[in-house]
């Protein structure tokens, strides 16, 4: 015993009693009421569909925007929406919900991710028949993007859109480096072999005065894989994952694609070791004339130059192919879901699937494709350049593991980077891929 | 949790007294002998001056984020003019992030888990303390041991088959979920046994010849009497849930049932980073258990001076 | 909470043992125990040697498997390290500032409450609230201490994205957070001190610092183990600030193996495995219990 007891029967400061009973009351109260389980906020008004997503910054503005013109589409329904953490917390507390069957009724996931839900039980399918009453039809996509939403023949995602990687480049030194077409746009032809890639960077080069083309890695867990894996599948290699390995994979075209990418990345022409923010900053500032980024990047570059032109990423290695991720609408697992609900929540995905044009002004392109066959669309500049990206894009494997801020992205990352930094030769550099790869798919799949 | 909120008992030689502990101390300097720094000034103001640099460094984290909360979101990320807010001081981040409506959600989930982890804890760990201390049953002394034994595990290591748990309970974002398995607390049930042996038990020998059976002497003669001891446990209690993080964070994933700590955490603004009101929400949920602390600091000091040594 | 105190009705012997007072006092802790910790840890147990799954696949049996998968995991072990790493580090300063906060404020220098108010209301603050606060202290470009190194001519850190740094700028945060707690226990042990050690030492005209020396800290040298022993076991649970401060990051350069259990299980959705890394983490906890009771019984000798 630490304490020596206070002497007996001094009667505690009326203070302490006073304390001590009201906040026994009050809990006594409250717990009986949170034991008896009503803590569950499925009670919560069933006009709601209650939505989860990932977008802060400008997507979640924009979003809220698009929610505010869903409005009239889905009279008498409300969409409240929450905003998580981006990333894998995301992903880890969208499974955990799942799970527990009390997620919500709504979420937004990354297409990559969902060989790791639909096939675990973790999502529920999306009524086809609903959606099409309401105006959404599976040839509203593109087939590229549709033909990944499903698994064991039923449909487990409505695209939102979908963001490629792309080339973003300043017109003028463009232009003086003789690498635009007549009407203005980018001559992706010029850059169709990986020699001549490499040429007209150094055009760039010289026509910026400073460098070519930026490209931000260092320390990124997602950026070598982008590029490394939309080069790869355009050079037609195999990239199968069998459950249980080995991998098949080419390893000679992987070298090939690897050494490419350590070209690029030269420190001379282009510059060399630039991290993410370096290399949106070398670009917005006219360092370089071009840069290999993420379409989401659009509203940057247009505040810094607002002629900023775009392109789909070019055919390097013979065959087209874009790397790409996609946002969709997924649902959550109920055990015991409702009819009306689900309607509802059928309506308001399709409402703000229509309202998709406001979301084209962040760069993404939006997946249905009503709304890119309009007027308005094509008038968007340069989005309309790269809309036609969507043809030909490539995602993720559909291995359980892959996907958006997924821990294979970024396995993948730290050995692409340790060959662009010049401290592993490409040919080892695809051997230790292929062990990494290797390893994930020895552990079990969760489905 | 480096929080130090479950501790383990363990026969331990030190037994420091806990003797008004922080009372106000109005004795003069020079009238202590024990540490005194003797006569000299030098060393006085050496010392005040240690204390001094100390205290600053300590407090300067929370001045900045109240600072910060009080600036506007466009002074907070200023870089140049990064002390003194060009825009003047404003509550527009508190007043945005406490109209956004969850936050006063959370402090109400926090503050019902809580005081229910709390009565819960401490009226459980009470009766089985003195199950322990004042009867004998069979297997009671095995049992004891085995509930000593227990201060051993930590809750982190449960967190999966608690889930799995919760999960086929189907109690997964549920307050129950939350609130059951943290009242489980082998170690409060160790310091109040330790507790009621030391009681003498003449005490409740005039009430056993009136005839008074168990409830009546544990109901009307010891708790009156362990008051204090209750008051600490109780205290310990509440400050251990009111920031548990790892439990919490794991058993709920809707928003509208996560504590402060895990909600001001998961849950982001749709418009980006926006410091002035990542600091005012911070304020806002420091506040209730800092306040608290303003007005019961000697309870509260005392309480964690006793039972955070997990009753040696 | 009327029922179980009711006396026991008359019955027959067997039943009476049974439901003797003392077990129907003990008898809702027992059930609590039972339910949320003995069931638990079994379960744990059980789990650990299936491949159950967070997703609906119905676990199989695979005996020892996952404790061998374990044995050969390079990231649990780097991730045991980091905890080990993290006790290690923060528990001499946890220890020393606290100590050192504890002896200046018994000097009894004027301003008491707000020395302790200073030191120890920081262990008030929920973890989240602690780790916003710092994440936006350690801020690269905008964050106080960037400004203040720069103020003073040094350069600014990379506090979280440093895979050099990025412990040690957890530990800081621990310290600042957490020391208020061992503070409290020895300005405790302090007042504890008997005057008239004291008062002999001053008869004999010991001076402050002998007086420290000779009486002061080897009074303490007893509440300094429990303090450490404490701090060992705390330290060695941590997880709370490294995942709000870095998710384990940069590149799992400080992710300890709590979260490594979190990672496995929730956003790897593998519960089997996951349990079999808990039972590791609890190895080493007891190990280190075990160590530290050995020590301290070689110490009594």
């Amino acid at each position: 015993m630490t304490v020596t007891p206070e002497p007996v029967g001094r009667p505690g400061p009326t203070r302490r009693r006073a304390l001590t009973g009201a906040l026994a009351a009050g809990a006594a109260v409250l717990g009986a009421g949170a034991l008896s389980g009503c803590g569950s906020a499925l009670a919560a008004d069933d006009r709601t569909v209650r939505l989860w997503d990932l977008f802060s910054g400008a997507d979640g503005g924009l979003l809220n925007d698009m929610v505010r013109r869903a409005g009239p589409d889905m009279p008498g329904t409300r969409i409240e929406r929450t905003v998580l953490e981006w990333g894998t917390p995301y992903y880890t507390k969208l499974a955990m919900a799942s799970a527990g069957g009390r997620g919500p009724d709504v979420a937004v996931s990354h297409m990559s991710r969902l060989a790791g839900y639909a096939p675990t039980g973790l999502l529920d399918p999306w009524d086809l028949d609903l959606l099409a009453e309401y105006g959404v039809r599976p040839g509203d996509f593109a087939d590229a993007v549709w033909s990944r939403t499903r698994f064991e023949g039923a449909t487990y995602a409505v695209p939102l859109d979908t963001h490629p990687f792309i080339v973003f480049y300043h017109p003028e030194p463009a232009a003086r480096a003789g690498l635009l077409t007549g009407d203005g746009v980018l001559d992706t032809e010029a850059f169709g072999s990986p020699d001549s890639f490499l040429a007209a960077g150094r055009e760039l080069a010289k026509a910026s005065g400073r460098q070519g083309i930026a490209f931000g890695y260092v320390t990124d867990t997602a950026q070598c894989w982008r590029l490394f894996y939309g080069l790869y599948r355009q050079t037609g290699g195999t990239f199968r994952l069998p459950e249980g390995g080995p991998a098949e994979v080419d390893a000679d075209r992987m070298t090939e694609v690897i050494a490419f990418m350590t070209k690029l990345v030269d420190g001379r022409v282009n510059p060399r070791r630039l991290d993410y923010a370096a290399a949106i900053a070398a670009f917005a500032n006219r360092q370089t004339a071009m840069i290999l980024s993420g379409e989401w990047e659009l509203g940057t570059f247009r505040a810094a130059d607002p002629k900023v032109g775009a392109a789909p990423f070019p055919t390097v290695f013979g065959t087209p192919a874009v790397y790409a991720d996609s946002h969709a609408f997924v649902l959550p697992r109920r055990p015991h879901p409702d009819a009306g609900h689900r309607r509802r929540t059928h309506r308001a995905v399709a409402a703000l699937l229509k309202a998709g044009q406001i979301w084209a002004t962040a760069g993404h392109i939006p997946a249905y494709r009503p709304v890119t066959a309009t007027a308005a669309y094509a008038k968007l500049r340069p989005q309309a350049d790269y809309a036609r990206a969507q043809s030909s894009v490539v995602l993720d494997p559909a291995v359980w593991f892959a996907g958006a801020g997924s821990d294979f992205q970024n396995a993948m990352c730290q050995v692409l980077q340790q060959a662009l930094l010049g401290d592993l030769a490409p040919d080892r550099a695809a051997r230790a891929m292929v062990r990494r790869l290797d390893t994930f798919l020895s552990k079990p799949s969760p489905a | 949790m480096t929080s130090t909120t479950d501790l383990p008992a363990r026969p331990a030689p030190a037994r420091p007294r806990i003797r008004e502990l922080s009372a106000p101390r109005r004795r003069p300097p020079t009238g202590r002998t024990h540490l005194s720094l003797g006569e000299s000034r030098l060393a006085r103001v050496l010392a005040l001056g240690v204390l001094g640099v100390l205290a600053v460094v300590w407090l300067l984290p929370m001045s900045w984020a109240l600072l910060t909360a009080f600036k506007s979101e466009q002074d907070a990320s200023d870089p140049v003019h990064w002390l003194w807010p060009r825009h003047g001081l404003t509550l527009d981040g508190f007043r945005t992030v406490w109209e956004r409506g969850d936050l006063p959600l959370w402090m109400f989930n926090s503050l019902l888990v809580s005081a229910a982890v709390t009565v819960i804890t401490v009226l459980v760990s009470a009766m089985a303390g003195y199950a322990f201390s004042r009867t004998r049953f069979p297997g009671g002394r095995w049992l004891f041991t085995l509930t000593v034994a227990a201060v051993l595990v930590p809750p982190q290591m449960l967190i999966v088959p608690w889930f799995r748990q919760m999960l086929s309970l189907g109690l997964l974002d549920t307050y129950a979920a939350v609130i059951l398995p943290q009242t489980v607390a082998p170690v409060m049930v160790f310091i109040l046994k330790k507790h009621f042996d030391s009681l003498p038990r003449e005490l409740e020998e005039a009430a056993r010849i009136d005839g008074a059976g168990h409830a009546r002497i544990f109901w009307s003669v010891l708790l009156p009497l362990s008051r204090p001891m209750l008051a600490a446990v109780a205290i310990f209690v509440f400050i251990g849930a009111w920031n548990n993080f790892l439990w919490p964070f794991v058993s709920t994933s809707d928003p509208a049932l996560m504590t402060l700590p895990v909600g001001i955490t998961s849950v982001k603004d749709a418009y980006g980073i926006q410091y002035a009101q990542s600091m005012a929400s911070a304020v806002l949920a420091a506040l209730p258990l800092v306040v608290v602390f303003l007005f019961f600091q000697r309870h509260i000091v005392k309480s964690v001076a006793t039972t955070g040594l997990g009753g040696q | 909470m009327s029922s179980p105190l009711a006396p026991a009705t008359p019955g027959s012997r067997s039943v009476r043992r049974l439901l003797s007072p003392g077990l129907l006092f003990a008898l809702p802790f027992l059930v609590l125990f039972a339910v949320f910790m003995l069931w638990p840890l079994g379960q744990g147990l059980w789990m650990s040697l299936t491949d159950t799954s967070l997703s609906a696949h119905t676990p199989d049996f695979i005996g020892l498997d996952n404790f061998s998968e374990a044995v050969r995991d390079a990231e649990m072990w780097r991730a045991l390290g980091h905890t080990v790493w993290f006790t290690a580090l923060s528990t001499v300063p946890l220890v020393a500032v606290a100590l050192g906060m504890a002896l200046l404020v018994h000097t009894g220098l004027p301003g008491q409450w707000v020395w302790r108010l200073a030191f120890f209301a920081p262990y008030l603050l929920p973890v989240g609230v602690v780790g916003l606060l710092w994440i936006w202290l350690y801020q690269p470009d905008l964050g106080l201490y960037n400004h203040l190194l720069d103020g003073v001519g040094l350069g600014r850190v990379a506090w979280l994205s440093d895979p050099s740094v990025a412990m040690s700028a957890i530990v800081l945060t621990t310290l600042w957070w957490t020391v208020g707690f061992n503070f409290l226990l020895y300005l405790a042990a302090l007042q504890s001190v008997p005057d008239h050690l004291y008062e002999a030492a001053a008869i004999d005209g010991a001076g402050a610092w002998r007086r420290l020396w000779s009486i002061t800290l080897p009074q303490l040298g007893r509440i300094t183990t429990v303090v450490t022993v404490l701090q060992i076991l705390a330290s060695l649970k941590v997880f709370d600030q490294v995942y709000l401060l870095t998710k384990g990051g940069p590149d799992n350069s400080t992710r300890p193996v709590v979260e490594y259990v979190y990672d496995v299980g929730f956003t790897g959705y593998r519960l089997g495995y996951a349990s079999a890394i808990s039972y590791v983490f609890f190895a080493l906890v007891v190990l280190a219990s075990a160590a530290q009771y050995a020590a301290l019984r070689r110490r009594e000798k």
